[in-house]
Order: structure tokens, then C-alpha cells, then sequence
């Protein structure tokens, strides 16, 4: 199943959005400021979806064509010509196509199924989900989980090929291991050369603090981009 | 080697550093033009006296002092240059290099409030700007005295219309000089190639197609080809209007006449902590294994004494027998052994470490790799990449310039020594800048996460610095860590300038550009 | 708007394909799923979180509603997302430095593309045919592809070397095998911290926002004592 590589999925979602304005607003508009507002939160809502690792929303507006000339076999075929007619020069170059709707286009690599991942976000995020897509059509139908995962299950696309670069361990496994690679390299940093004796107990309190095997202890949280945070917590354990 | 280049038209320090002809002492003077004729005058005078480089072709003679000419984009508004060919310059040098301060990281003690009087002044008021550098470089001090005498006469005219501008640091606390005096370092009266860190400085330098030299000159200093031999890079690597290895001409600005054969030079006034510097060296050689020399070497990659390679002599063991072969080396294999070295058997950094200088400023092919078989061990992954040195080949940098000052009193930074290092290429952010914000000052392509180059990283208090030196996966050794790096180099002043071919700047001079 | 969150970036290129080149497309990409090899190039680069090739059908634009007018299309559409590491300047002239056959692979068959090489005809058909993100998020944006990856190692290793020698009695066995715990992640050692700025007009942007974003916590924290 090309969605799917190992335990990340691909989620790839095109929805139409309604034609029609409110008041003098188009809705895509809407959907776009609605966007730009959750830029300036302190966090994204998608912090709150759980096995979220990295997403992106946009709206399309409109496919394009931009190419640059000669470089299609239509346009090799009239190289090879000695004279080439006006309608086949033109003939040649790519033609113009419109979307009749623009579509919210929401793009999400995540661990885990589907369904699962789509039950969390409607439970973490219902307000913003509404927020952002009451103005789609057919989004008027969903009014729960199962609605919800009914209907982007309709404007899901299949992927045709997931490249997964890192790695598709569940996100607290991501999160923990980023975590430790911070506190262990500013521990190992910290103890060089020290005596074996005091060392061992230097690194049995360090584990006692970072707890490697506890995914529920300390570890960095989703989306955290503050260079305090970390350190509070390094300051607070040394006490 | 292709078609060789057109010598005449190009400025001799853009094909071979002068510092590399003999020319140890030069002298960098700046201008600021008042009046767009009068200046193009005065151009018009020193460009009869701009040297070419055909001094550089095999038995020809050398002049006493070697003259170069560059300009500023504001430099080149004044001169008159059309709209139309002004809009063709690059963003960056249109900005200027104190305004990219954040892509370079010149922040804290590097930043442009810290900066010599005369940068400072630069790109603020239009009657300071510095619009013209004139180097010039000489055998002899005297030699480069007359010079100035000669170039200070054409300026200080009353009807000029150019203004020498001072402002730049000595060695007394003076902060109004009136040129950027730099030149070798001596030793007990013998010209040495070192810096002020006690490196052998200067001993690797790009090669690109049609510059004259030895044929076997590419070797360590061209790219790397997948079968091991050394090819020289595209010339339009570091020469607009030459086909560069995107196998196109470099973006550049119109008419052709005004780029081709020029180059862009990047002009940066490099303090040097010294006593920050031993103090580190003294500090961590207490811990480290191999011994401070050892150490010193692994800062930059090269023994300080005579520049060996470490890849090539690891240890002291490995050292003196590579001494013992230097010395009776003929002089194209004592230069393979200086240059002509890959970094394909240590992959995993235990001889040339990821943070040093010189893997991070040319990694050759050494971001083709993948994790190996044993722990902590990186391998080539050949045939991944195009070429092995892919990466690498549109980030080269040619370098020029001298140290400035003198640094026999080493107790203290606050004296005034340093390199003023003129770096030349046909891309500044593609070459120069992306080297600075993403190799020096972040790691992330070496595997290093956001830990720096050892010597030129923007190392700051507020998040101490830390450097990992890498042993052998497969003995028992422990990786070392440099700890709490402080900050060795600083940013002193600097410009991005545009240096044309003779044709460019006789046009300039007259007032012809015109891309009509 | 923001193609950027912390050290990751969000690329969207959306380019025409013949419809009936499609299934084309689609076996070249089956087949370098199934020839790990032909991916080889784009791994060894380790830019890349996560990217996803998505061909839409010109039929196949989700239609949820009656109202909902038809698409008509000529082409079939192919949508690029890329979460990747660096600038778009790094991110594009790696590719076209080190693997351009890899790219000319996988766009081959989009109208008139321009190949890989020569470069500045490739960046302006990625510039033309790319569309800015407007919300993007990472859960890591203080990580690269190569920190999740390296860190994934270092907690495995980590946990192996507790459980095999947390508790050794012997402080010389400890020690040595820490020593060997220490060269095993000598390439993971790296400090992550904010990512170098990514253009100056980003950076511009970030600091206004940064500055709302301050004056609206501030304004909270004032609230909330009131």
C-alpha cells in the first residue's frame, strides 16, 4: 500500500472548497486566514494530534502549466522538420488548464493507521477542524469521528511513492530519543575524564533523571522550539 | 587542461595569489568617490597601472609591486553604471556584506559595532561608503611605498573628485590609519608562510580549467573524480562569463563585456585571539592523549609546523616518517603530499576530524557516506552522488590576502593581529556564504548537529561550544571532546567587491556600460 | 504564510503530466520502491524527513457535492511534498549536484521539463510550479532528519549499554565499556539548537511574529493577574 512505508503513513487530503462568499469574502479565504491565524499561536493546534510528525496546510488555487519550451517530444518531432507549420508550433505548447474549485490541501506524515489518527485529531482539535473546514464542500455532513473520518477518507488521495527519510518509530519514541541524544551529549561533554568510581555514579543518577525507558518522563514536546525549556529542566533536576 | 584563458584580460591576484609570486607585502587602500566623472577619471588613471596576469605565465617577469583594482556596488553606482546593468548584480552584493551579518553569523564580539572605524562608517552616509579597494603588492616595503606615493597623488588632487577614506586599526590603539597594511610574517628575518595561530597558512588553492601552472597542479586542489584521478574545476567556478560545473554560465550581470573575466571578492578583516587560542591549546593538551601539537593539528586539519596533512600522518610516529619523505621528495610529489591527499580512508573522522578547518571548509568527497558495519563508523557510499565530490565542487573558494600586525606579545586579545583574507568566487551565496552559515558555523551535513568549526566559528558564551575528535571505530580509544570553545576569531570590518577584467574596466573608467 | 518550521522546510511542486504517461510515472516509481538502489542517492544526501509523490488523475480531484462543479482537465497532476533540511537553494542544488539522473528519473515525464542539468532552467521550473505552504508544523522543529536518526541510534544504544552494564559492579568494567558506549555515538554527540536562518525576508517575518506572539503573552499574563 504506497500510503504506507513501515509504520508511517502518508496522508494526502484535497478539499474542495465552496464556491460561493460570505458577504464579500470568498470561503478560500477564509480557510487561508483561518491558516495564517494558527501561524501566530504559540503552538500549532497539530501539536495536539497525536503521532503527528511533521504536516502542512495550504489551498490550492489553481494548477499551473509553467514549462519551459523544447523540451517535449512533440517539440523534437518539428526540429526534425524543415519547415514547420504555424498550427503545429503552436500545436505544440502545453495546454492551459483551470480548476474549477480550489481545494484545502492538507498533507500529513504520521505513525500508526489511519483510523486511529483520525479519531485523535477530531478528539484533540474538533473546534479548529470545524474552524478550517466548514468551509469545504460536503463538510456539513460531519458532525463526529466517524463522520469526520468518513469524509476525509473521500478527499484522501492515494500516494504514489513515500520516501521516508528518518525513520517511522512512534513520535514519543522520536521525541525521547531527540531528548536523549540532548542530554547525553551534554553529559558526556560534562564528565570527560573524571575517575571510573565517580563517573558510574554521575551516569547511574543521570538514567535516574532522564529515565530512557520512560516514554511518559521527561522528554521534549511536540513542536517545543524554546531553547529555555530544556534547560529549566536540566536546571531543575540538578537541584 | 581546455582552452587557456585570456591572461591579459583578467587581474593577476584573481589567477594566483600574489602572496604565492613573491609579493609578501601589500597594502589595501579605499576610496570614496564625490563626483561620477571625475572618479571614472581617476579610475581611468590607476587602471593603466592595473596588473594583468600574464606575469604569472611560465619565464615571465615579475614587476616590483602588482596593482589590482575592485569595486563596491555603491562603487559602481557612483562610477555611473546604468540601472539596467546595476539590476543584474547578485542580492547579496547589492546588500553588502554588513547587512548579511545574520547568514554569517557576525554577531557579539563579530559584530559591525565592533568593527575597524571604517567599516563601521561604510553603507551608512553616502560620503563614507567605501566604493573602490586598490591593492597594491610589492616585493619590499619600499616597493609598495612608492606605489602608494603615486596612488595618493592621483586621489589627493583637489579635482579628483576621490577621497581616501582612513579608519582602519593599528597596533597602538590607533583607530584612524589610513591603509590596511598586511603582509608575511617573518622569523628571525625569514619570510614564513604561517598566521598568527602558528598554522603553515596558504598551501592549498582551487585549480580551475585555463589557469596556467603545472598539469598535475589539480591534484588535492581540483575535484575529485570517481576513479581517483583529479580534475580541474570549471572556470566559471570563480569566473563569470565561463561555463561553471552546472554546465552553464554563472547569473551575471549585463553587458557580457561587464562580467566576463571578472570575479566577486569577498574582503574580510579577521581578528585573531591569541592568547584565547594557547590558552585553549594549553588547557585541553593537559587531557588530550596525543599532546598539544597533536591537538593543534586537529584543529585545523594540517601539523602546524609544515602543513602535513593528518590524514596522511595521524600521529607523531606517522609525522616525522612523512617529514623524512617530504625532504626528499621531488617537488610535484612534495605537493601531492601537501594537497593531493581524499579524506576516502577516514570516513569516520579519527584522523581529520569533522570540526576542523579544513574538512569543513573543502570536504572533498567525504559527504558520501553511510553508517558502516561497526559502531561509530562512517563509509564511502560510492556511486551514490553523480561525482564523489558533488556536494563539495560548487563550494570552492579561492583564497587571497596576508596576515596584518604582529602578535609577539601574546598576553592578551586585545592586540592587533589577525589575516585579512580576500576570498574570490562567481557565486557569493552559493560559495562563500553557504560555506560560512552552514559549514563553519553549523554541522548538520557533517552529522554534528549545530556544533561548529573549531577555529572560524561564531562560538559564543551563552551556549558553550564543544568539539567531538573522533578515534578509530575499531580500537579501544575514547572520543576527545574540546570543551567550552571560545570564540577565536573575530570579525573586524569587510565588503563584498566586484573585480572586473581589464576590458570591464576600461569601460567602466570611460563611462561606456551600456547593455543596450 | 511560512514554508518553514524550525530547521524543517515544506516544498510543494505541482507539474502536469499527459494522462496517458501516467501509468509511466507510476511503474518508474513502483520500480524504485522496489530497487532500493535507485533511492540510494536521496538517502546518502539525508536531507529529507519525509517526501511523498502523489499523481492526481485529472479525474481524480475529490468531488464531495453536486453543487460542486466538475473539474475538466487535460492533464493528470503530479504533487511533490518534501519536508527536507536547509535552504531551497541548498536542498535544490544538492539535488542537481549529486544525483540528477535520480530527479530526471522521477519528472521525466511532466510536460517540458527541463532536466536536471543544466541548473537554472531546473530552479525555475521548481520556482514556477512550486505553491507556498500556509500552516506548517513539525513535532521536532529543533531536529534534522539526521538528528531523529541519529538520535533513534543513540537511544538504542543507550538502553542496550544500562541494561548490560548500568548496574556493573566493577568501576574498570564500567569504565571501559562506557569509553566504548562513547565511540560508538561519537558521531551523535552534536548539540541541537535553532537552525541558522534560512533567507533574510524569513527571518524578517519570524522576528514580527515573535514580537506579537511576545506582546500576546505578555498581554495574557496581564490579564490573567487582573
Amino acid at each position: 500500500m504506497p500510503n504506507v512505508s513501515g509504520n508511517a503513513y502518508a496522508l494526502s487530503v484535497l478539499s474542495p472548497i465552496r464556491n460561493d462568499k460570505v458577504g464579500t469574502v470568498s470561503r478560500a479565504d477564509l480557510v487561508r486566514d483561518r491558516l495564517e491565524q494558527w501561524n501566530r499561536l504559540q503552538n500549532s493546534p497539530m501539536a495536539k494530534v497525536p503521532q503527528t510528525y511533521l504536516c502542512r496546510f495550504f489551498v490550492l488555487d489553481d494548477v499551473y502549466t509553467e514549462s519551459l519550451p523544447s523540451a517535449g517530444a512533440l517539440d523534437t518531432v518539428t526540429d526534425f522538420l524543415p519547415v514547420v507549420p504555424n498550427t503545429l508550433r503552436v500545436g505544440v505548447l502545453p495546454a492551459q488548464d483551470r480548476l474549477q474549485s480550489k481545494y484545502l490541501v492538507f498533507s500529513s506524515n504520521f505513525h500508526g493507521d489511519l483510523d486511529t489518527y483520525l479519531l485523535g485529531m477530531w478528539n484533540a482539535i474538533t473546534a479548529e477542524i470545524k474552524d478550517v473546514w466548514q468551509h469545504c464542500y460536503g463538510f456539513d455532513q460531519v458532525n463526529d469521528a466517524n463522520t469526520f473520518s468518513a469524509y476525509i477518507k473521500k478527499c484522501q488521495l492515494p500516494v504514489t511513492l513515500f520516501f521516508v527519510g528518518s525513520n517511522d518509530e512512534p513520535l514519543e519514541e522520536q521525541l525521547k530519543g531527540l531528548y536523549l541524544k540532548q542530554e547525553f551529549a551534554r553529559f558526556a561533554v560534562e564528565h570527560q575524564g573524571i575517575p571510573s568510581a565517580e563517573l558510574k555514579k554521575a551516569y547511574r543518577a543521570f538514567i535516574a533523571r532522564v529515565q530512557p525507558t520512560n516514554l511518559q518522563g521527561p522528554t521534549w514536546e511536540p513542536g517545543q522550539y524554546i531553547m529555555d525549556k530544556q534547560r529549566n529542566v536540566q536546571q531543575e533536576a540538578a537541584l | 587542461m581546455t582552452q587557456p584563458l585570456d591572461l591579459t584580460d583578467i587581474q593577476a591576484d584573481v589567477i594566483r595569489a600574489s602572496a604565492h609570486g613573491g609579493y609578501l607585502f601589500a597594502r589595501y587602500v579605499f576610496f570614496n568617490i564625490r563626483d561620477g566623472e571625475k572618479g571614472r577619471a581617476f579610475v581611468a588613471a590607476v587602471a593603466a597601472e592595473v596588473t594583468n596576469a600574464v606575469i604569472w605565465e611560465q619565464g615571465a617577469a615579475t614587476p616590483p609591486t602588482v596593482i589590482n583594482i575592485a569595486f563596491s556596488y555603491q562603487g559602481l553606482k557612483e562610477l555611473g553604471l546604468p540601472r539596467a546593468s546595476l539590476n543584474g548584480f547578485p542580492d547579496e552584493f547589492v546588500m553588502g556584506m554588513k547587512a548579511r551579518r545574520a547568514i554569517l553569523g557576525d554577531n557579539g564580539p563579530s559584530h559591525p559595532d565592533n568593527w575597524d572605524p571604517i567599516w563601521q562608517a561604510n553603507r551608512v552616509t553616502r560620503d563614507k561608503d567605501v566604493h573602490i579597494q586598490v591593492s597594491i603588492n610589492g616585493k619590499t616595503p619600499q616597493d609598495v611605498e612608492v606605489r602608494t606615493q603615486w596612488l595618493l597623488a592621483l586621489a589627493g588632487k583637489p579635482e579628483s573628485g576621490v577621497f581616501l577614506l582612513t579608519g582602519h586599526r593599528g597596533p597602538n590603539g590607533q583607530q584612524n590609519l589610513l591603509y590596511q597594511d598586511v603582509h608575511a610574517l617573518f622569523e628571525n628575518g625569514v619570510p614564513t608562510p604561517k598566521e598568527h595561530f602558528g598554522y603553515t597558512d596558504g598551501i592549498s588553492d582551487p585549480v580551475f580549467e585555463g589557469q596556467p601552472g603545472e598539469p598535475w597542479s589539480a591534484q588535492g586542489r581540483g575535484k575529485q573524480m570517481a576513479d581517483g584521478s583529479w580534475a580541474p574545476l570549471a572556470t566559471g567556478e570563480f569566473l563569470l562569463g565561463h561555463v561553471d560545473e552546472a554546465h552553464e554560465y554563472p547569473p551575471a550581470p549585463q553587458p557580457q563585456l561587464l562580467a566576463r573575466n571578472g570575479t566577486f571578492m569577498v574582503y574580510r578583516k579577521l581578528h585573531e585571539n591569541v592568547h584565547a587560542f594557547d590558552t585553549l591549546l594549553e588547557r585541553e593538551a593537559q587531557t588530550y592523549p596525543g599532546g598539544k601539537e597533536l591537538l593543534a593539528a586537529k584543529f585545523v586539519g594540517r601539523w602546524r609546523d609544515n602543513g602535513a596533512p593528518l590524514v596522511s600522518a595521524p600521529d607523531a610516529a606517522a609525522k616525522a616518517e612523512w617529514d623524512q619523505r617530504f625532504a626528499t621528495a621531488t617537488p610535484q610529489e612534495q605537493d601531492r603530499m601537501l594537497n593531493g591527499f581524499t579524506y576516502d580512508q577516514d570516513m569516520s573522522g579519527s584522523r581529520c576530524p569533522f570540526a576542523a578547518h579544513m574538512r569543513r571548509i573543502n570536504p572533498r568527497a567525504s559527504l558520501q557516506l553511510k553508517a558502516g558495519a561497526l559502531p561509530g563508523q562512517f563509509v564511502g557510499n560510492p556511486g551514490a552522488f553523480d561525482t564523489p565530490g558533488a556536494l563539495a565542487n560548487r563550494r570552492r573558494i579561492a583564497r587571497r590576502g596576508l596576515p596584518y600586525g604582529d602578535s609577539t606579545d601574546r598576553s592578551s586579545d586585545r592586540g592587533n593581529h589577525g589575516i585579512v583574507i580576500m576570498m574570490l568566487n562567481a557565486d557569493i551565496n552559493r560559495q562563500f556564504e553557504f560555506v560560512q552559515q552552514q559549514w563553519i558555523n553549523y554541522g548538520n551535513d557533517f552529522r554534528a548537529a549545530n556544533d561548529k568549526e573549531i577555529l572560524l566559528g561564531n562560538h559564543d558564551k551563552e551556549f558553550p561550544s564543544k568539539a567531538v575528535l573522533p578515534v578509530d571505530p575499531e580500537s579501544e580509544d575514547v572520543p576527545y571532546f574540546v570543551r567550552n570553545i571560545p570564540r577565536l576569531v573575530e570579525t573586524r570590518g569587510g565588503e563584498y567587491f566586484f573585480i572586473p577584467s581589464l576590458t570591464a574596466l576600461r569601460l567602466i573608467a570611460r563611462g561606456l556600460v551600456d547593455p543596450t | 504564510m511560512s514554508n518553514i518550521a524550525g530547521k524543517a522546510y515544506a516544498m510543494n511542486v505541482i507539474t502536469p503530466i499527459r494522462w496517458y504517461t501516467v501509468w509511466l510515472n507510476k511503474l518508474i516509481f513502483w520500480a524504485a520502491q522496489k530497487m532500493p538502489s535507485t533511492l540510494e542517492g536521496l538517502i546518502t544526501l539525508s536531507l529529507i524527513h519525509y517526501a511523498r509523490w502523489v499523481i492526481i488523475g485529472r479525474n481524480q480531484f475529490p468531488r464531495l457535492d453536486p453543487k460542486q462543479p466538475k473539474e475538466n482537465l487535460q492533464y493528470s497532476y503530479m504533487l511533490f511534498h518534501s519536508n527536507f533540511n536547509g535552504s531551497w537553494d541548498q536542498y535544490v542544488d544538492s539535488f542537481t549536484f549529486a544525483i540528477p539522473s535520480g530527479l530526471d528519473m522521477f519528472w521525466k515525464w511532466n510536460i517540458r521539463y527541463p532536466h536536471s542539468v543544466a541548473l537554472t532552467p531546473f530552479h525555475h521550473y521548481i520556482r514556477y510550479n512550486q505553491i507556498e505552504t500556509t500552516h506548517y508544523y513539525s513535532a521536532y522543529p529543533l531536529a534534522t532528519s539526521n538528528d531523529v536518526k541519529s538520535a533513534k541510534s543513540l537511544k538504542q544504544k543507550l538502553i542496550e549499554f544500562d541494561a548490560l552494564w548500568g548496574m556493573e559492579a566493577d568501576d574498570t568494567v564500567f569504565l571501559k565499556q562506557y569509553n566504548g558506549l562513547l565511540r560508538a555515538l561519537q558521531h551523535d554527540l552534536g548539540e541541537m539548537r535553532p537552525t541558522p536562518i534560512v533567507s533574510m525576508a524569513a527571518t524578517q517575518v519570524e522576528k514580527r511574529l515573535l514580537r506579537e506572539k511576545r506582546k500576546m503573552a505578555e498581554q495574557e499574563q496581564v490579564a490573567a493577574v487582573e
